[in-house]
């Protein structure tokens, strides 16, 4: 089993090497927590408010930018695959709809500081204070 | 997934245009495959056959053939705003030479944040992978296993109500449905099953599904019941005397998704005529990386009809929306009294499923 082991190493050290912290974000009025677990929730489709009722829209960031594997690997445990598996369930069965996707921290960041609904997420270093950090990962 | 397109939609009863968010996405899956050996079932003719797929009679041979399981799905769904919904889903198989029908038709409305009714035509929700069988990408294997998804009607017309609520930790969704299905010609039961035309009808059809997710484990119960009616070259087929018998299926499902493990199991009976058909899904599989290698065990046991399935094989997720799946599969035929299918059998498929 040492070809196992080997690959097991080589696929945990390629994930480590590409990790940066990823912060959740809100806009800045909204005054609700949130923990691991409801912000999974929301972006798998199972939920749709914030712990003190208030409705949430959960936006995603495209395939194509880098904190979006950060985030289904670290807060949704899944791999983009997985959630892509995942999602074409609900689609095509017409049970759930994906979250809105964005191209960038920077589009992320607007979207969230015009929408009081909006939750979003982006690599930790590219917060300001337009956005308001819920949790970090 | 998804691609956004604004159309201009002229809605014919209105004298103005209204703006409609269009979503298109997609799945397809080119799969091709052959025997290795089989006996097929010389009383009824049959050669080496292996019986991919039931309903819409997927059948792999000595020679290679891409159409048992290959398709492609596009599904268009328009935003009417505040919370209704029109969606269509064009299926064209390869066991049905690609010929595209609407395989869904239906229109939704969000009654609130837990409650979508819906209308119109989609499939039904039996087994676990009933309601999006076609989606191969959303699943491990090629296929769901044969000896489990063996009905002769998988879609309905009518009317669904879903909901979805947390409790607690648990996430718990489902739908309650009712509507019929009127197959004009059913393709297993005239073709395979026999050589005259056959219309099936399953009405009265009332039907619910519960499922509950937490973290690693799915649990989903499923129930329906239905009235049917059968009509052979015209003629109306009877059951003791009676023109009608009624169908009652049961099923349950877990899953669990552990540490790159997955155990994934079916049990399903369904009780018609007196007779119980009792099926089973067992399987496993563990994630390395992107590749899955996996393993499964499937069931079909009644008083004549009897076979199972073993099958092994591997997905690999080599691009973000595409799995490319390898697998094998040995069919063991124990039919009893005229009750084979397509004799015993092994095969290999290899293949790619994508959406978009």
């Amino acid at each position: 089993m040492n070809w196992f082991k080997v690959i097991t190493l080589t696929t945990a050290l390629t994930a480590t090497a590409a990790m940066a912290e990823v912060a959740v974000i809100v806009h800045p009025s909204n005054a609700a927590t949130i923990d691991q677990a409801e912000i999974a929730r929301l972006f798998t489709g199972r939920g749709t408010s914030f712990n003190n009722g208030s409705k949430a829209t959960p936006l995603n960031l495209a395939e194509s930018a880098p904190a979006r594997a950060e985030f289904d690997s670290k807060v949704l445990s899944k791999s983009s695959s997985q959630m892509k598996a995942y999602w074409s369930k609900l689609v095509f069965t017409g049970k759930g709809t994906p979250p809105k996707e964005l191209n960038s921290d920077a589009e992320m960041k607007a979207a969230v500081a015009a929408d009081a609904t909006a939750i979003g997420y982006i690599d930790a270093a590219a917060v300001d204070d337009t956005v308001k950090v819920l949790a970090k990962f | 997934m998804k691609k956004v397109l604004l159309v201009t939609a002229v809605a014919a009863m209105c004298s103005h245009s209204v703006l409609a968010e269009v979503n298109i996405s997609g799945f397809a899956s080119v799969m091709g495959g052959k025997l290795t050996s089989g006996t097929g079932v010389p009383e009824f003719g049959l050669g080496p056959t292996f019986l991919a797929n039931y309903p819409i009679v997927g059948v792999y041979e000595d020679e290679w053939t891409f159409k048992p399981d290959s398709k492609f799905g596009l599904q268009m769904t328009a935003d009417l705003t505040e919370g209704l919904t029109a969606t269509v889903q064009l299926v064209g198989r390869g066991a049905d030479d690609f010929e595209a029908g609407f395989e869904w038709a239906y229109l939704s409305y969000e009654l609130n944040e837990h409650w979508t009714i819906q209308a119109g035509k989609k499939r039904l929700p039996l087994y676990y992978y009933s309601d999006f069988f076609d989606v191969s990408y959303a699943y491990l294997w090629v296929r769901p296993a044969a000896d489990n998804y063996t009905w002769q009607i998988f879609n309905y017309t009518g009317v669904n109500a879903q909901f979805n609520y947390q409790l607690g930790e648990w996430a718990m969704s489902g739908n309650i449905y009712t509507g019929r299905e009127d197959d004009g010609e059913n393709k297993l039961l005239s073709e395979f099953f026999g050589s005259q035309p056959v219309r099936e009808i399953w009405k009265d059809i009332v039907g619910g599904v519960l499922s509950f997710n937490r973290e690693w484990l799915d649990v989903r119960l499923t129930y329906m019941t239905y009235l049917n009616e059968r009509y052979r070259n015209g003629v109306q087929v009877t059951w003791d005397g009676k023109d009608n018998r009624r169908g009652k299926f049961a099923g349950l499902s877990a899953n669990i998704d552990y540490n790159n493990w997955l155990l994934l199991s079916e049990v399903n009976r369904l009780t018609l005529d007196g007779g119980d058909f009792d099926t089973y899904l067992i399987s496993a599989g563990y994630r390395i990386g992107q590749w899955t290698p996996y393993l499964s065990y499937a069931d079909f046991d009644s008083e004549g009809e009897k076979h199972n399935t073993a099958s092994l094989g591997v997905r690999w997720d080599f691009h973000s929306s595409a799995a490319f799946k390898f697998q094998f599969d040995d069919v063991t035929d124990d039919g009893i009294n005229g009750g084979q299918v397509a004799g015993d059998s092994k095969a290999i498929t290899l293949g790619i499923d994508l959406v978009f």
